[in-house]
């Protein structure tokens, strides 16, 4: 009941005409930059960041979660069109949206996507309405080991667990710890990595090496290697679903929703193996013939309903971990902690008991949001699909002029613009070798954090380490961080050893 | 179009990768790292009561980027980067591009605070948009309309996003003027 009142009047306060038109912008805005392609959630929210300093708390807040889910809707969209996925999340939607759209069905693949998303995103947020408040009556009673060791996981599995190369993630990894050292040491008030610049004193912003490594590594990217790359656009068929792709897509949301929640919960971080493993579920439950016969060839509804679902699950519910424990698990959502911290608020248990108005606002403007993105996404798709046909260059250039708003705006130095240059080439450097960037802004914005966490835990422990084994929950957070490193390596090896056994 | 290829000739094999820039990349990390640990060495050790000072992660962050660097390198000795994607579109840089693209954004950071954000932003987007049309190979890129639409363009999204932010959001940047519309 507790619960129920504080949502109402979370609705109360989200449903301000202000607070609705900076929710219906951030979901036109997000869902814009889902479907262009060269810039994602991520990078809108990062270039959007300057405005903390003038916009309130709720309302900004509101609107950065409309972009961060918008996104995903309109993500879809361009999987399914240009089968060029805007990220990872949307690259199961491309394999098989893409061959639906190819057969014609583009209309019934992109129904199928944003009423998922809708299921999805609705279902998760009741999740995150439901045990948000007790996740954070939990977090109350961790103390500095256990959020080191938490800040250890997120870091072990976005660098090591999900990449493909564990020493290329590692290195981007360090890389983000490195430059989150640079400025004022938060503790000792230090100065570390400043050499001698004015302008690195107060550390680099994070704003800086989002918008350097998405937006402008992007566009360098672009002008250097895909020039003359040609993309052709399937056919937009008329949005609507017959019977039997309801019949279809309703389990698939279903499963893919239970699959995704849990994914976004952990701070395991990533959208990567939900919506893999929700595609690999729905190949594995068709079991009419014609249905398995779609998947890979004319495209099954499945392929598209189930990843969908599970990618809008994930990405609601990793809303869990941010808000309760202060730990973000995507890039987006590693902005999003940096936008808290602009207002001097650090999420964490103690957020629903000290700012519990901005929490409850924030999760009503969920249910609100997914409502306006359906009906943004379905009946006004054909408006979206226009947005396909500017042209490159264009686009690209003046998604420049956007990156020095966000770059320029946050501390209007013409300094964090050349190191914005410099960003951009690392980012086209990370590209082209195949480093991952999320761990680098998971490094920088979780680094300091996980720094101040370990030296308290260390000062409780009296110097000694042995504090992180003495406490229960932070020897069970040891023990998680030891099998996610060990166990996919032994279940790698005993799969290679069991192919080379003769039969 | 004509087909001039004989039907004899062998299909090309693709030469491979050249190894020498992934060594760089390794030899770049390794130097990083040890740049870092240059950096770490002027920073205070004093770990007060938990025995870790603020020089711990810079130490830390340095040593692994250091093995990191070593560890790339060995990579590259015996065979290349592990589980590599092959990085999407051309296989060589188109580096005019990327010189005109490199001068819109330098000269964007060297004269936003004297010309303003309108017109510095424009004079990006102009140079950035000539270098990204070159890429593509777009014919009329050189040509004086297009110089003369793009300029019109470049001013037509900078001071619609210069006015909104300064005006609306009363986010600071610079103008020319004091007016606040330029």
């Amino acid at each position: 009941m507790e619960i129920f009142n504080a949502l109402l009047a979370g609705f109360a306060a989200a449903i301000t005409p202000a607070n609705l038109l900076w929710c219906l912008v951030g979901c036109a805005l997000g869902t814009a930059v889902g479907v262009l392609p060269g810039i994602g959630p991520a990078v809108a929210v990062a270039m959007l960041l300057p405005i903390t300093g003038k916009v309130d708390i709720t309302a900004s807040m509101i609107f950065f979660s409309g972009i961060y889910y918008g996104a995903m809707y309109g993500g879809s969209t361009t999987s399914i069109l240009l089968n060029t996925p805007g990220e990872t999340a949307s690259m199961v939607t491309a394999m098989e949206g893409n061959k639906m759209a190819k057969s014609g069905r583009a209309g019934a693949a992109l129904a199928t996507a944003a009423i998922g998303s809708f299921v999805a995103g609705t279902i998760a947020t009741v999740v995150v309405t439901l045990f948000a408040p007790y996740v954070a009556e939990f977090a109350v009673k961790l103390g500095p080991p256990e959020y080191f060791m938490l800040m250890l996981l997120a870091f072990t599995t976005v660098s090591a667990v999900l990449g493909k190369s564990t020493l290329r993630g590692m290195t981007a990894l360090f890389a983000g710890l490195a430059l989150g050292c640079v400025g004022l040491d938060q503790i000792s008030g230090q100065g570390r990595y400043t050499g001698g610049i004015p302008e690195l004193l107060d550390g680099i912003e994070i704003v800086l090496v989002a918008v350097g490594l998405f937006a402008v590594a992007e566009v360098i990217y672009a002008v250097l290697y895909e020039g003359r790359v040609q993309e052709s656009q399937n056919k937009l068929s008329r949005v609507h679903m017959t019977a039997r792709d309801w019949r279809r897509s309703v389990p698939a949301w279903l499963r893919g929703t239970v699959l995704g929640v849990p994914f976004g919960c952990i701070p395991a971080g990533g959208t990567e193996i939900p919506t893999f493993l929700s595609y690999a579920a729905e190949k594995k439950a068709a079991k009419d013939p014609e249905i398995k016969a779609e998947f890979g060839t004319t495209g099954a509804i499945e392929g598209v309903a189930g990843p969908e679902a599970a990618n809008n699950a994930t990405v609601t519910a990793a809303l869990i971990p941010l808000l309760t424990l202060g730990i973000p698990t995507s890039n987006t959502t590693a902005i999003l902690l940096g936008a808290f911290q602009n207002y001097g608020i650090q999420p964490g248990p103690q957020l629903f008991t000290t700012s519990a108005a901005l929490v409850w606002a924030l999760i009503a403007s969920l249910y609100i949001g997914n409502v306006m993105l359906l009906v943004l996404n379905l009946p006004m798709v054909g408006l979206w699909v226009k947005l396909l046909k500017i042209p490159k260059p264009q686009l690209y250039a003046g998604i420049l002029i956007f990156a020095t708003v966000g770059a320029y705006g946050m501390r209007q130095s013409a300094f964090d613009l050349y190191l914005l240059y410099g960003v951009g080439l690392l980012g086209v450097l990370m590209r082209r070798f195949d480093f991952p960037t999320a761990p680098v802004v998971v490094g920088m914005i979780l680094g300091p954090l996980a720094e101040a966490q370990l030296r308290n835990a260390m000062s409780i422990g009296e110097g000694s380490a042995a504090v992180f084994f003495q406490r229960p929950m932070s020897l069970v957070l040891i023990i998680i961080i030891v099998a996610v490193l060990v166990l996919p390596r032994l279940a790698r090896r005993m799969a290679a050893r069991k192919e080379l056994q003769p039969v | 179009m004509s087909n001039t290829t004989s039907p004899t000739t062998a299909p090309e094999t693709p030469t491979p990768d050249p190894i020498w820039p992934q060594a760089l990349v390794g030899a770049g990390v390794l130097l990083t790292g040890a740049a870092l640990a240059w950096g770490a060495v002027g920073i205070s050790s004093q770990a007060g009561y938990g025995g870790i000072g603020p020089n711990f992660l810079p130490w830390l962050s340095s040593v692994v980027l250091m093995l990191c660097g070593a560890w790339i390198l060995w990579e590259v000795r015996t065979g290349g980067f592990r589980e590599m994607e092959a990085p999407s579109g051309a296989r060589h840089g188109y580096w005019a591009g990327f010189v005109w693209v490199s001068a819109g954004l330098l000269l964007n950071a060297a004269l936003i605070e004297t010309l303003g954000f309108v017109l510095s932003c424009t004079l990006c987007y102009l140079l950035a948009v000539q270098g990204l049309r070159r890429a593509s190979g777009q014919a009329s890129a050189d040509k004086p309309a297009t110089w003369l639409w793009d300029l019109v363009a470049g001013v037509l999204i900078s001071a619609p996003v210069f006015w909104t932010f300064t005006q609306f959001l009363a986010i600071n940047l610079p103008g020319l003027t004091r007016s606040g519309w330029i």
